[in-house]
């Protein structure tokens, strides 16, 4: 039993076997690196897509649905490396491509190159504003889209310290200019992969060590214990906390780091440990969305998809209750208007969290990486459904 | 080393010269270039057309119109553009020449 990934070329659907999906995205990344600084760079890779796309038709039928991952290699074979047919391109490396497509087994091109390490960079091909967005989609192999829209929702509910965060990579970030710096920006295909493998070799162990449905038990008791004691042991700190700084408590907001303040380093924690299991929510309910399991765990056989929708957002809620609750406490104590500088150094650290969440679930959890590249795929067909009921009113 | 593999440079160098050719003759598509390669010394794959196609598209030699087809997406159908035309006569010419000379050199 192979796992199956859905992917989109040049806007059809089609469905990988895993293995060939990374060997297909490995082609992929490499033909697109290959025809960096190439005006007709986007043209280009949409005919190789659609290419691919016919010979994927071209072997599927009413009965057979999935392309194996044999078929990947046969058809990455058949495509053959691909090579700029810039003037003065004329480099030895592949001047074999005239000669007869290899049969059978093809590996994608590139994946002996040497390994280099990606670097943040602006790039202004196809950029809104400065190119940071793009960059940073490049950097996490996600779709620039998706950067945007997170680069969005966070402006509007940080007070706006998502857009000082923009301007602040604007001004820090280099621009991608020279061929190497875009290379350095893009990293060698074999980076990307050898990341992918690591990972999911990492993932896989983790589970394989609860296979044990007794000893998972345990673990899972043993965590949710902990999880009791320390919210007790929170809420103590937190009232005799409160008790302290109620004498101080009427300083000014500026007044941080006021010793007399000791409620700020809670308010922080308080606001981290939110933020994360709200970003948690956040991304199971993504995952949930894009995949139908939650981080790769199917959901019972027979429940619908709303209903664990529902479950995953009261299991949010019942989570989040303690946390919300010492951190109104904290606040009433503190004397530090909610809208005053909590607020404001609140978001800083909500950003903190997601960027850092985001970035550790796109490199490490397989899952989410996929599930955050199916997103734009997603809203288009959510808008298309939306766009048709409208005409039908 | 092969003959096959000595002469890998110069079927390269060829190789927008007899895509011309084969555009000339017909109003094609991508694939319809690569079925007319493949029986010869000349079989191309996509990875080399495609880039190549670009690339002579932007130096004005060919342009292309979306087609409608039976089966599947709009295709991109290439023709000759004037400076295309003028282009292939100019090689056909050189090549002419070259062949020429190939062939009556040392000869008695």
């Amino acid at each position: 039993m192979n796992k199956v990934i859905t992917l989109n070329l040049n806007g059809n659907a089609y469905q990988l076997e895993e293995s060939g999906y990374e060997a297909l995205r490995g082609y992929l990344e490499t033909a697109s690196r290959r025809l960096e600084g190439n005006p007709d760079q986007a043209e280009i890779m949409a005919d190789i897509e659609q290419a691919i796309a016919d010979k994927f038709r071209a072997r599927l039928g009413p009965h057979k649905t999935v392309i194996v991952s044999r078929e990947v290699a046969e058809v990455i074979g058949e495509m053959g490396p691909v090579e700029d047919a810039k003037p003065g391109s004329n480099d030895t490396a592949t001047s074999a491509s005239a000669s007869t497509p290899p049969h059978g087994g093809a590996t994608p091109v590139g994946s002996t190159s040497p390994v280099s390490p990606r670097r943040l960079f602006k790039i202004r091909d196809g950029a809104m504003l400065a190119g940071v967005c793009n960059g940073l989609a490049v950097y996490t192999h996600l779709d620039v889209t998706v950067i945007r829209v997170l680069f969005a929702v966070l402006t509007v509910f940080t007070y706006g310290s998502g857009g000082l965060l923009y301007l602040l990579l604007a001004i820090l970030l280099p621009t991608a200019d020279t061929p190497a710096e875009r290379d350095a920006a893009f990293g060698g295909p074999s980076t990307a992969q050898e990341f992918i493998r690591r990972a999911k070799a990492g993932y896989y162990e983790g589970l394989k060590s609860f296979h044990d449905s007794e000893s998972r038990r345990e673990w899972k008791r043993k965590f949710r214990r902990d999880m009791r004691d320390w919210r007790q042991e929170f809420r103590r700190e937190m009232a005799s906390h409160a008790a302290q700084s109620g004498v101080a408590g009427h300083g000014y907001w500026w007044a941080w780091p006021h010793p007399g303040a000791g409620l700020w380093p809670a308010l922080l924690l308080l606001s981290l440990t939110k933020a994360i299991i709200t970003f948690a929510w956040i991304l199971a309910t993504l995952s949930l969305l894009a995949t139908g399991a939650v981080f790769g765990l199917a959901l019972p056989a027979g429940m619908p998809l709303w209903l664990g929708l529902i479950v995953l957002f009261v299991a949010y809620r019942f989570i989040i209750w303690p946390v919300r609750a010492a951190r109104h406490v904290c606040r009433l104590h503190s004397g530090y208007g909610v809208h005053g500088f909590t607020g404001f150094a609140d978001s800083f650290v909500w950003l903190g969290v997601l960027i850092l969440l985001v970035w550790t679930a796109d490199r490490y959890v397989p899952g989410a990486h996929n599930a955050l590249q199916q997103v734009p795929p997603a809203l288009h067909q959510a808008l298309d459904s939306l766009r048709t009921w409208w005409a039908k009113r | 080393m092969s003959l096959d593999e000595k002469f890998t440079p110069i079927r390269k160098g060829l190789l927008e010269f007899l895509v011309l050719k084969i555009v000339a003759a017909n109003q094609v598509y991508a694939a319809d270039i690569l079925k007319a390669l493949s029986a010869t010394e000349f079989a191309t794959q996509e990875g080399t057309l495609y880039p190549l196609l670009s690339k002579i598209r932007r130096d004005g030699l060919v342009d292309y119109e979306w087609k409608e087809s039976e089966s599947g997406p709009p295709r991109k159908y290439y023709e000759l553009t004037p400076k295309g035309r003028a282009r292939l006569q100019e090689t056909a010419d050189y090549w002419a020449k070259i062949s020429g000379t190939v062939k009556n050199l040392g000869q008695k």
